[in-house]
């Protein structure tokens, strides 16, 4: 396929001077490489859209009422309409910001070790090696390990924070690769620039370094909140699901979107108990897409200018 | 540079601020009560002290929407208290309680006095999780289950326990069996074979229906009793897969809690115990239940369930789950909460919200007995 591709391409740039004539087998094979590369396209696109349909379509009407925003799950059981996810939106974002709170500092300053410290030492392969493993580490993984230190050898009880820190286990990685690919992007003429005019190392990086790849940074910190905020294993293991409200990460049981999803997940067959599960899920899509379109915002906005 | 710069802090602005916004907004619960405000006239101030602050329990998914329902009925008389409970199965829930991770489980079945794997026994770790006290079996709810049927035009089957265990082992394969026709006299039974469906996860309402089987199926019923099933048939997960697998599918059986075959408005067959077909009512759970024993001594009120009952007008197959909670070993201030909400779950009120969910409510006798056993917590 990438080999008809390649050889096709001079014949597809040259499709307007059609006058080299004797082009027929290769524009039919370019045209068969094209029809079948958007083909598949299309299918990949099927799943996607049909998710998107059945969730927007089945869970869209409890998002207009306000409630759904404002109220918790209290006092209502699977045979009652009413109340919201107000309880689990909270308690999703109070877990991923503490996350992220705990995650990001991590991963910038190992970012900034990789790249402009220990560039080819052994300590920063060993890392990088590191982060490599933990990119593959599943999440029900984490969320044993952080059950195994929090729980069983500490002694304390299921809370949110120990679901954070398991999702720091899992947003690490992806902030800290795509800080260390931001921070790469910097050109070695803005530092060399910076240490010509006398400015230490530290602040070197500091003010000029990071700020440049801000953008960037800000862009990765979104995108491994996004990772990290449908993650389910975590919530099921390290913390009980409230339907009520709880904004104290340190004490009890405490909402969150997917786990409010696995509550009322078996019984679809009563119908108030099955438009809140596709309503959940609804709002989680949306909440992952926000932060998404944020992260493009903010990455168009503040990308490096290379002139 | 500068326009970007302004840009790119304006959107992070932008960005907390939506964060901010959403967290400082509307952080009311829902109002105490129904979402229908006309059923608010209830806050009478019976049924004693209302103490503050938050109960976590955990366990049976079978009893998942009795409690959720008392809860929600409990909160509308006493609002400040916070009461969660996590459905994670019975196994789970005891596990957590012995590992004092919440203040109540929920359970099948009471905990075990015999260690299966020769370590500590659930029993003996509860009692070291109460501080040494014996953690009490309180049967609370009580869940029928019902063989949930699927045939096109008929209204009525009767199964007896022999039937019912061949059908289930698969040794009765077809709907016109001769023995099924001669519990059914009249009845239009297809000749199309039998689809059974069983719970694939590990179930205490599979243990609670093989013991069942076993007991009354006169020997057909070849397996040990387990959470696991040993019997014929094509399984899915959970009490909703199997009923909605007998909805989609026709000409098929499964047994599965009353609530579902209600909601699924599958057909629901009669149990004849050797006294005549026994309609499933609350009535008759009850009086099933009613025939039980206690296996426990003092105010530990685990039951043995006698499934071969031929009592007139009892439905021999039902499921006790338990609430579990320590007797003693508790602090003050969660001892107050655990008895304040499980003293409302077994008064006359709470088990009465059960009807309307198909779970049987305990028989009075035994209902004074779970009082008396609440009360005695301290």
């Amino acid at each position: 396929m990438t080999t008809t591709l390649a050889a096709n391409r001079p014949a597809y740039d040259g499709k307007a001077l059609d006058l080299t004539g004797k082009s027929g087998a290769r524009a039919f094979r370019n045209t068969l490489a094209t029809v079948l590369i958007v083909l598949c396209f299309l299918i990949a696109l099927v799943p996607l859209l049909w998710i998107l349909w059945t969730v927007v379509s089945k869970g869209y009407h409890l998002l207009l009422d306000a409630n759904w925003w404002s109220q918790s799950q209290r006092g209502i059981t699977v045979r009652r309409v009413g109340g919201g996810a107000y309880h689990a939106i909270m308690g999703t974002l109070i877990m991923s910001l503490l996350c992220a709170l705990i995650a990001v500092p991590i991963a910038v300053m190992g970012a900034v070790y990789l790249v402009e410290y220990g560039k080819g030492t052994k300590a920063a392969k060993v890392v990088s090696f590191m982060i490599d493993i933990l990119t593959g580490v599943p999440s029900i993984v984490a969320a044993l390990f952080v059950y195994a230190v929090w729980i069983t050898v500490l002694g304390f009880n299921r809370v949110g924070f120990a679901v954070s820190l398991a999702l720091v286990l899992l947003m690490l990685p992806v902030v800290l690769r795509s800080t260390e690919e931001m921070l790469k992007l910097v050109p070695d003429e803005l530092r060399e620039a910076a240490y010509a005019l006398g400015v230490p190392k530290w602040k070197t990086i500091l003010k000029i370094v990071v700020p440049t790849a801000f953008g960037g940074i800000i862009t990765g910190v979104m995108l491994g909140l996004a990772r990290v905020m449908g993650e389910t294993a975590p919530l099921l293991i390290l913390v009980g699901y409230s339907k009520n409200i709880n904004t104290n990460p340190f004490d009890g049981f405490m909402g969150a979107l997917p786990t409010m999803i696995n509550q009322d997940r078996t019984e679809l067959a009563l119908q108030p108990a099955a438009d809140r599960v596709w309503a959940a899920a609804l709002t989680l899509i949306l909440l992952v897409l926000l932060l998404n379109i944020l992260a493009r915002t903010i990455a168009r906005f503040s990308t490096i200018k290379s002139k | 540079m500068s326009v970007n710069r302004l840009l790119r802090v304006g959107t992070v602005a932008v960005a907390s601020l939506g964060v901010l916004a959403l967290s400082a907004c509307g952080s009311d619960p829902e109002p105490s009560g129904s979402s229908n405000p006309s059923s608010s006239g209830s806050t009478s101030a019976s049924g004693g002290d209302c103490p503050k602050g938050t109960l976590n329990a955990e366990g049976s998914t079978a009893q998942k929407n009795a409690i959720e329902e008392v809860i929600a009925k409990y909160n509308e008389k006493c609002a400040d208290v916070t009461v969660n409970y996590n459905p994670t199965g019975s196994g789970a829930g005891i596990k957590q309680f012995n590992a004092s991770q919440v203040d109540f489980a929920g359970s099948d079945s009471a905990l075990k006095t015999v260690a299966t794997d020769g370590g500590e026994t659930e029993a003996a770790a509860a009692a070291k999780r109460c501080q040494g006290s014996p953690a009490l079996n309180l049967p609370m709810v009580i869940g029928p289950i019902t063989v949930a049927y699927n045939v096109d035009g008929l209204d009525k089957l009767v199964l007896d326990g022999p039937t019912a265990a061949k059908i289930f082992q698969g040794t009765i394969k077809a709907w016109n069996d001769p023995a099924i026709a001669k519990l059914n006299a009249g009845a239009k039974l297809p000749s199309a074979p039998i689809a059974v469906f069983f719970r694939s996860d590990e179930s205490g309402t599979t243990e609670n229906f093989a013991k069942y089987l076993s007991a009354a199926g006169g020997g057909a019923w070849t397996g040990k009793p387990a959470k696991k099933w040993t019997g014929t048939g094509a399984g899915k997960e959970k009490s909703a897969g199997v009923a909605e697998g007998v909805k989609s599918t026709k000409n098929s059986i499964t047994y599965v809690e009353w609530s579902y075959a209600i909601d699924n408005k599958l057909g629901i067959a009669q149990i004849d115990t050797g006294a005549g077909p026994v309609e499933l009512t609350a009535d008759s759970a009850s009086k099933a239940l009613a025939a039980a024993k206690p296996a426990g001594t003092g105010s530990d009120l685990a039951l043995k369930l006698d499934y071969a009952t031929k009592a007139p007008g009892a439905y021999p197959i039902i499921l006790a789950t338990y609430e579990i909670a320590c007797s003693k070993g508790l602090s003050a201030e969660k001892t107050a909460l655990v008895k304040s909400f499980l003293s409302y779950f077994a008064s006359a009120d709470g088990q009465g919200a059960l009807t309307d969910l198909h779970y049987a409510p305990l028989p009075e006798e035994l209902r004074t007995k779970v009082d008396a056993a609440i009360q005695s917590i301290s």
